[in-house]
C-alpha cells in the first residue's frame, strides 16, 4: 500500500465500518465466486462478459479476471465490432483512471489495442495523444513513458515513419515545462543515440554546439536539480557524441564547463555558505575525464572536492572516502 | 541512535492478525497478492526469529492449494491463474519450511515446464502466457530454477545479456532495454546476475556506478527513493540495500538515518511498518523495512541472503552454479 494516511480506529468506528462492509463482502465473494465458477468452465458469452466488467468495476486488480476476460473477448471476436473495442478501450481508461499503476490494466489496454480490428494506424495515433495527456497529469509517470516508447515504436512500424525528431521536441517540451524532469531527459538520451545510430543528424556539429548550450541553460535555471547534472554527465562521458567531436573541441568544452561549474558553484557559496554537492560531483567527473581518457596534464583538485562533499553530504561519506581511496 | 526502538512483539501480533481480518472488506479485494503476503509475513517472522508464529501445516496446505495445474505454476490463491511472480513466493515458503519435496517430482516438473516456457528468444521473461516483459520476471524465473536446481546454460545465457541490456549510463536498470532507470530494477537485475554467478558480466566500473547512483537514493530524511526526485519509501531500503550489499557497498548508505527513517514509519499501537511516515502499515513494508534493518545489523533481528531475501540456512542449498 503506498500513500494512505494511517487512521485511528476507534471500536465504534470499525464497528460501523464492518457493519457498512459485511454486505460489500458477502456480495463481492458471491461474484467473485461466481466468476470463477465461469472461468472454470470457460464459458464465453456476453453475460460471462458482464460478470468479468462488474467484478472488475470493484477490483480492478483481480489479474485473474483480467485473463478470463480475453479469454471470452478472443472467442467472441468473429461477433464483437469495432463498438466493443472502442468500449472496452474506454473501459481500461475508467480503470486506469482509479489504479494508474497497476500493470494487469495496461497490459489488457495494449492487449486491446494489438487486438482491436485490422490494428489501424488510426488508433494508435490516437492513443500516443492519449498518453501525452496522461503525462501531462503525471509528468513522471513511469508506466507512462514505457508505455508512450511502445505506442511510438508501434506507430512507427505501422507508417513506416520515423518519429525520432518528433519525439525529441516532445522531450524538449516537457523539459521546458519542467526542468526537473528526469524522465524527459532521459528519454532524450535514449532519442539521440538512435537518431546518430540512424545518422540522422545531418549537422553534427552544430547539433552538438546546440545540445551544449541548453544543458548550460538549464544549469544556470535550476543547479540545485540533479536532473541537468545527470543528463550532462551523460552528454560529456557516456553517449556517443563526443565520438563526433575533435580531441581539442572536447577538451576546450570540458574547460568551459570547468569555468561555468566553478562560477555557479562561487554563486552558491556565496547565497548559502555552502558548495553545491551536483556541482563537485560533476567537477570529479569532468577531471577523471581529463586524466583518464584525454590523458590531459591537469592539476588535480578532485582529494579537494571530495574532503568537501564527506562534509557537505554526509550521507554518502564512506562513498567518498572509498574514492579518495581509489585516487 | 534514535530514541525509537523496534516494536518487535507489536510486528509479531500484527503479522499474526492478518489472517483474522475476513470481516474487512480490503482482505478480499487482496485475495489476488494472497501468497505473496504469505511468503511476506513468514519472511518477517523469520526476521523476527518468531517463525512458529505461522501454523507450518497450514501454511504449506495453502501453499499446495495454490498451485495451478493449468498452467503448471502457482497462482495467488486456489481459482486464480499461476504467475511466475506467485510461483516464487510458493517456492520460497516451502524451501522456508524446508518442504519442498512436498511437491513431488512431477509439479516440480511442470513448475519448471512452466518456468521455461515464460522465457522470450531475447532471453527476457514474460510474467506468464499473456505477454508483460519485465527484468522483474527474469529475477523471479531464474530464482525459482535456483530453488529447483534446474538452472542450464541455455536458460542463463540468453536471461544474462538480457539484463545487461537494460542497465542505463546512470548507473540503474530498467524494466526493459531504453527503460528509465529504477531501484527495483537495480535489484532483480544485481540479484539476478548474482543468483548465477554473473556479476563479473559487469566491469568493475559499471559495478561502481551503479553503486554510486543507488547511494544517491538517499534523501535528507532518511529513507531512500526508488528514483531522483521522488518521495523515500520504506520498501526502497531492500531493494537499495540488498544491491548495495551484494556489491559489497552497503556502507555507502548512512545507516543510523535510515535506521530512524524506517522505524518512524512503524505504527506504535498495532504494530506493522508503513511506505512513509505516519500512513497505512501492510505486510509488504513491514517485511521490507525489516529486511532493510536486518542488512544494517540492527540488534535482535536474524541474518538474511540479500540475493534470495531468505534464510541464509535455507539459501546454501539453492542452486548457484550451472553446468556448461
Ligand atoms: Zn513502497
Amino acid at each position: 500500500m503506498h500513500g494512505v494516511t494511517r487512521r485511528e480506529w476507534t471500536k465504534e468506528l470499525l464497528r460501523k465500518k464492518r457493519e457498512k462492509e459485511r454486505q460489500e463482502i458477502l456480495d463481492y465473494r458471491e461474484l467473485s465466486d461466481e466468476v470463477l465458477e465461469l472461468k472454470n468452465k470457460r464459458v464465453a458469452n456476453k453475460d460471462s462478459l458482464l460478470k468479468t466488467t462488474q467484478l472488475l468495476n470493484i477490483n480492478p486488480e483481480f489479474n485473474t479476471i483480467w485473463n478470463y476476460r480475453r479469454e471470452i473477448i478472443k472467442l467472441l471476436a468473429p461477433s464483437l465490432d469495432q463498438t466493443f473495442w472502442d468500449g472496452e478501450l474506454a473501459f481500461t481508461m475508467d480503470k486506469l483512471k482509479v489504479r494508474p499503476k497497476v500493470y494487469w490494466i495496461w497490459n489488457h489496454r495494449v492487449w486491446c489495442l494489438e487486438h482491436y480490428p485490422n490494428s489501424p494506424l488510426k488508433i494508435w495515433l490516437k492513443e500516443l495523444a492519449i498518453v501525452g495527456k496522461l503525462l501531462e497529469m503525471d509528468a513522471r509517470n513511469f508506466h507512462g513513458w514505457h508505455y508512450r516508447r511502445y505506442i511510438v515504436s508501434t506507430v512507427e512500424r505501422l507508417s513506416g515513419n520515423c518519429l525520432n525528431s518528433q519525439e525529441f521536441e516532445y522531450t524538449t517540451a516537457k523539459i521546458n515545462q519542467n526542468i526537473s524532469n528526469f524522465s524527459a531527459w532521459f528519454q532524450r538520451t535514449n532519442i539521440i543515440e538512435h537518431m546518430l545510430a540512424r545518422d540522422q543528424i545531418a549537422d553534427k556539429e552544430s547539433f552538438i554546439d546546440d545540445e551544449f548550450q541548453y544543458i548550460k541553460n538549464a544549469m544556470f535555471t535550476d543547479a540545485e536539480d540533479q536532473s541537468v547534472w545527470t543528463y550532462l554527465i551523460w552528454f560529456i562521458k557516456e553517449s556517443a557524441l563526443k565520438e563526433h567531436m575533435t580531441s581539442e573541441k572536447y577538451s576546450s568544452m570540458l574547460k568551459e564547463l570547468t569555468e561555468i561549474i566553478e562560477l555557479i558553484n562561487d554563486d552558491d557559496i556565496s547565497f548559502s555558505g555552502k558548495d553545491n554537492i551536483w556541482c563537485l560531483k560533476t567537477l570529479l567527473v569532468i577531471e577523471f575525464i581529463q586524466k583518464d581518457i584525454l590523458k590531459e596534464d591537469i592539476k588535480s583538485k578532485s582529494r579537494e572536492y571530495l574532503d568537501k562533499l564527506i562534509i557537505i553530504d554526509p550521507l554518502r561519506k564512506n562513498r567518498y572516502l572509498y574514492q579518495i581511496r581509489a585516487l | 541512535m534514535s530514541e525509537q526502538q523496534l516494536l518487535r512483539d507489536k510486528h509479531i501480533d500484527y503479522i499474526a492478525s492478518l489472517d483474522t481480518k475476513k470481516d474487512d472488506l480490503e482482505y478480499w479485494l487482496s485475495e489476488h497478492l494472497r501468497l505473496n503476503g504469505v511468503y511476506w509475513g513468514l519472511t518477517a517472522l523469520y526476521l523476527l526469529d518468531s517463525i512458529e508464529t505461522f501454523n507450518k501445516e497450514d501454511v504449506i496446505q495453502f501453499v499446495l492449494s495454490c498451485w495451478d495445474h493449468k498452467t503448471g505454476g502457482f497462482a495467488a490463491f486456489p481459482r486464480h491463474d499461476g504467475h511466475l511472480l506467485t510461483t516464487l513466493s510458493g517456492l520460497q515458503i516451502l524451501a522456508t519450511y524446508n518442504a519442498l519435496e512436498r511437491l513431488g517430482s512431477e509439479k516440480q516438473e511442470q513448475l519448471e515446464k512452466f518456468i521455461l516456457s515464460n522465457q522470450k528468444a531475447d532471453g527476457s521473461f514474460q510474467g506468464d502466457s499473456f505477454g508483460e516483459v519485465d527484468t522483474r520476471f527474469v529475477y523471479t524465473a531464474l530464482s525459482c530454477l535456483s530453488i529447483l536446481h534446474k538452472l542450464t546454460k541455455e536458460v542463463v545465457e540468453p536471461a544474462v545479456s538480457y539484463i545487461l541490456r537494460c542497465y542505463n549510463f546512470d548507473g540503474g536498470f530498467g524494466l526493459n532495454p531504453e527503460a528509465e532507470s529504477h531501484a527495483a530494477q537495480a535489484f532483480t537485475c544485481i540479484a539476478a546476475l548474482a543468483i548465477v554467478g554473473k556479476l563479473d558480466s559487469l566491469t568493475p566500473a559499471q559495478q561502481e556506478n551503479i553503486a554510486v547512483w543507488l547511494s544517491e537514493r538517499q534523501v535528507p530524511e532518511g529513507g531512500l527513493n526508488g528514483r531522483p526526485s521522488k518521495l523515500p519509501d520504506v520498501c526502497y531500503s531492500w531493494w537499495v540495500l540488498s544491491t548495495l550489499s551484494i556489491l559489497q557497498k552497503a556502507d555507502w548508505i548512512d545507516f543510523p538515518k535510515l535506521t530512524e527513517f524506517i522505524l518512524h514509519c512503524q505504527d506504535p499501537k498495532n504494530g506493522g511498518i508503513s511506505d512513509r511516515p505516519d500512513n497505512e502499515v501492510d505486510v509488504f513494508h513491514t517485511v521490507f523495512g525489516l529486511g532493510g534493518l536486518s542488512i544494517m545489523k540492527y540488534p535482535g533481528l536474524r541474518d538474511i541472503d540479500p540475493v534470495y531475501c531468505m534464510p541464509y540456512t535455507v539459501t546454501k542449498y539453492f542452486q548457484r552454479k550451472y553446468s556448461d
